[in-house]
């Protein structure tokens, strides 16, 4: 008597394209929002930080003279002491 | 100029009155989404392949509008298929028929192919077709075994 192979069960058949499109478009999604929150909240919101604390203190004139005194600017004296 | 419109009314007229091959599918100009159920659509096929005067020329154009859809056919249209073959003689597009059904399951071939054999493999003993496996037409042809594998 043959033994009796378990039958397979019925798969699914129908729309398989479409789940698998459909699946790809949710996780495209998902990455979209992620990549796009990530850019705005930490790298774009993080720079604009960074650079207003740069310039809250900023002087532009004890700048200058930091860079006159090492000697950098061609037009200006590097030893004369004003400021 | 009058002879060009002659021949333009006149093929007109020819195309009226053509008598259209009956085919799976009606050519409708409209949009996609049809009503039919999948037990009509099944239902459609396995009418279409069950007629007796089918020719080889119709089968393989209901296989391809079948592979055109978004979906694995059904167990029994692809009895039906195959037993059109069997009434045209021809043991070639059997083979093919199989290895389409194959081809549409996708990334899902050992789900999908084992269960469609399973259901058909009576009609495939009845009418003594060898699945694609069998006959070794599902590897490449002088698959050697590679030289890093042998010892």
């Amino acid at each position: 008597m043959p033994e009796e192979l378990s039958k397979l069960p019925k798969p699914q058949m129908r729309r398989l394209l479409y789940g698998q499109i459909r699946k790809n478009l949710i996780l495209t999604g998902i990455s979209v929002t992620i990549a796009g929150l990530y850019m705005r909240l930490v790298f774009g919101d993080g720079n604009k930080r960074e650079y207003a604390e740069f310039y809250k203190n900023y002087d532009i004139n004890k700048e200058f003279h930091r860079i006159r005194r090492k000697g950098l600017f061609d037009s200006c004296d590097p030893n004369d002491d004003a400021e | 100029m009058f002879r060009t419109t002659a021949v333009r009314v006149h093929s007109l007229v020819k195309g009226a009155l053509n008598i259209s091959k009956p085919s799976v599918t009606t050519t409708r100009f409209m949009s996609s989404h049809s009503t039919e159920t999948d037990e009509q659509f099944d239902a459609r096929y396995e009418n279409f392949f069950n007629r007796k005067d089918i020719d080889g020329w119709e089968i393989r154009q209901g296989i391809n509008d079948l592979c055109g859809h978004d979906l694995v056919p059904e167990p029994k249209i692809v009895v039906a298929a195959l037993k059109a073959c069997r009434r045209v003689n021809d043991y070639a597009l059997a083979i093919r028929i199989l290895e389409a059904v194959k081809d549409k399951c996708g990334g899902k071939v050992n789900e999908i192919y084992p269960y469609i054999i399973q259901e058909v493999r009576p009609t495939l003993t009845e009418l003594g077709i060898d699945t694609p496996e069998e006959l070794g037409y599902d590897k490449p042809e002088l698959a050697l075994q590679s030289v890093y594998d042998i010892h």
